[in-house]
């Protein structure tokens, strides 16, 4: 009877050391917090990424956190803002991917009380077009500027003149804002550099075997083009064998693009890339779930420019480490 | 009395306009591209380096058509079959074996279908599109949707890749001779022997080719394994050219081929349609695209000429049908 009395004595004294130090290693800042994040993207290697940024910053917070990818269609990822809405999360972080159509949900979202930032997209009046309270993302204009530097500058190297020099842009989507927006940050260029006209637009679509079909008869069809950018990762992607195919040797057209992807590494190693920007999507993910947490806890509201990374043969083992592991 | 046959067959009236087409724009391009760049040596060779992806597919999918199905999980059966293939790669499997597992994944994809289609008898568009989502949700899931390269793993110049995406003697892309090797074999498949008469008389009729003794699940079932495998030899000439795994690989191949398949004369309603026909309706379209951009035409008006000509083939092929048969 007395070895039973000291056993539950000694176990009743167990449970009470521990239920603090669980408690302690439960209570991380975030606990009990929910978040969702509200895309336009797809099922791509891109928005793995993002989604690897969002899942690494919710576990380290404890907090939840969701995304919504909505392929694309802007009235999906409208219906999913509403439905997120109506479940009262602790923040929204959204792509605003459009100057109009997300000002009066997103307002009417943050009059309920619910924190919204912007990221990936924003409009591109920033906090004057949208009442988003914060953004994250890459600042796609400068992101165009700088990698319209770095081309034109390996240009100037080379002893290209400038002021005949022809520009041509590769681009998956059509008219999308992305490319309209870099495109205008290499025009900036451009003219810091004293190149003459516009880029010319080729229209290349997402599927990889026609962007280089396309890419390669541009090419073909316009042999005094000297440089060439992908806008976005499919572009870039083809972009070297592009040039291949068209008969072109390495540095006869110098490219440039946007994303880390396994075509633009050949390319950089063979020369025929100089650079390409990466807008550090897995920081748009992270800092997403970050910034509602302390926006929900402290009211901070920073704007942050996760782009600006720029891809050179000298770091492309840094890349070729972490894409594996979904972070580059 | 066979034989006479045959001509008809081979060179309907919709493939003779096809081929007219064709010619007219090969003349129209290589007079008007400026410099005359259409005939010029990398040109034709990005073409034939290039073009068989789509070539390839519509073969299979064309034959398909003319069975009276449709396959729209093709844009899931390429990008697989070149995952299961990186994997594989990654996991030190001998080249050989790893060729047999990828083809493999088209034939069991192809089974898949094949048995959907013909024991449930509901429309395969509909069903195609749900194994389409299907597998591409398996793939994303495994692949979490990122690029593999497969440098790691294989060295260039190894056999597979001199054999399905070589060059030979560094001018003639080796993918070009299998597109042409493999409309060889389908066409003397089709036209010669006595299964493909049951695939015309599938797609023409399925309740009198049944009444006829014809086992026409079996020719559906086999139609539709013909689709994965030449998927998969695609998944796998595409994953060794662009050097990677890629999930966007294949996107919008599914529509594509359906309309390359129309523009050579095959009938969306079955029973109607010729090897030669698909052969050609593949290279139009894509010479379309090829001229259009070689004439520096507006980039963003490329779309509107395909789908301009697709509607011009379809219009047409239903006339030349009435027609042809008063």
């Amino acid at each position: 009877m007395k070895k039973r009395a000291i056993s539950i004595a000694a176990l009743t004294l167990l449970i009470l050391l521990l239920i603090p130090t669980l408690a302690f290693a439960q209570a991380k800042p975030g606990a009990g917090m929910y978040f969702r994040l509200i895309t336009h993207g797809g099922n791509d290697p891109f928005w793995a990424v993002f989604q690897k940024g969002m899942i690494d910053a919710a576990a380290e917070l404890g907090c939840r956190a969701d995304i919504d990818l909505a392929g694309s269609d802007q009235n999906l990822q409208a219906k999913r803002l509403q439905e997120a809405v109506a479940m009262r999360p602790d923040g929204i972080s959204l792509c605003i991917n459009d100057d109009k159509m997300w000002d009066k949900p997103v307002a009417d979202a943050i009059a309920k009380g619910i924190n919204v930032v912007g990221t990936n997209n924003d409009d591109t009046q920033g906090s004057a077009g949208n009442a988003r309270l914060a953004y994250i993302g890459q600042n796609e204009r400068r992101a165009g500027l700088m990698i319209g530097r770095a081309v034109f500058e390996a240009a100037k190297v080379k002893g290209v003149n400038l002021a005949t020099m022809k520009v041509a842009c590769a681009v998956e989507v059509a008219g999308a804002n992305y490319g309209v927006v870099r495109a205008s940050g290499i025009m900036d260029a451009m003219a810091e550099y004293g190149i003459p006209g516009k880029p010319e637009i080729v229209d290349c679509t997402i599927d990889m075997t026609t962007a280089e079909q396309r890419i390669t008869s541009y090419i073909i069809a316009h042999p005094d083009v000297k440089a060439m950018f992908g806008l976005g990762g499919i572009c870039t992607d083809r972009l070297t064998s592009g040039m291949k195919n068209a008969g072109k040797k390495a540095g006869d057209i110098l490219g440039g693009g946007f994303d880390a992807t396994p075509g633009l590494i050949t390319g950089l190693k063979t020369g025929y890339m100089v650079a390409s920007i990466d807008q550090q999507q897995y920081l748009q993910g992270y800092f997403s779930v970050y910034v509602l947490y302390l926006m929900k806890k402290y009211g901070f509201a920073p704007q942050i420019d996760t782009g600006g990374f720029l891809i050179t043969k000298d770091n492309i083992a840094l890349i070729e480490k972490l894409s594996p592991q979904n972070i580059r | 009395m066979e034989n006479q046959k045959l001509i008809p067959r081979l060179l309907s009236y919709k493939v003779s306009f096809t081929l007219i087409v064709f010619v007219a724009l090969l003349v129209i391009f290589q007079i008007f591209t400026p410099g005359h760049t259409f005939f010029q040596r990398a040109n034709l060779f990005a073409m034939a380096r290039l073009a068989p992806d789509l070539g390839i597919v519509t073969l299979g999918v064309g034959i398909l058509m003319i069975c009276g199905e449709f396959d729209l999980s093709v844009v899931s059966t390429i990008p697989i079959s070149s995952y299961v293939f990186v994997k594989l790669l990654g996991f030190g499997v001998p080249l050989w074996i790893n060729l047999i597992v990828t083809l493999g994944v088209g034939v069991v994809i192809g089974l898949g279908n094949g048995f959907l289609v013909t024991r449930t008898r509901l429309p395969s568009f509909i069903l195609t599109l749900g194994t389409m989502l299907f597998w591409k949700g398996l793939l994303y899931a495994s692949s979490l949707m990122m690029p593999i390269g497969i440098r790691s793993w294989l060295p260039p110049g190894s056999w597979l890749e001199n054999i399905l995406v070589g060059i030979i003697g560094g001018v003639f892309p080796v993918q070009a001779l299998w597109l042409v090797g493999f409309a060889s074999l389908l066409a003397v498949m089709l036209h010669f022997t006595k299964f493909g008469n049951w695939i015309f008389v599938t797609g023409d009729n399925e309740t009198a080719a049944r009444a006829m003794g014809i086992n026409t699940s079996a020719v559906k079932i086999m139609a539709y394994v013909g689709v994965g495998v030449l998927c998969s030899v695609v998944g796998l000439m595409q994953c060794l050219r662009i050097e990677s795994f890629s999930p966007n690989q294949g996107v919008g191949v599914e529509l594509k081929s359906i309309a390359s398949a129309v523009v050579g004369g095959t009938a969306l309603t079955g029973g109607i349609g010729s090897v030669i026909g698909i052969f050609v309706g593949t290279l139009t379209i894509q010479i379309i695209e090829n001229g259009m951009i070689l004439l520096g035409l507006p980039a963003f008006g490329i779309g509107t000429f395909i789908g301009a000509v697709v509607i011009m083939f379809a219009v047409l092929n239903k006339y030349i049908s009435r027609w042809s048969s008063r």
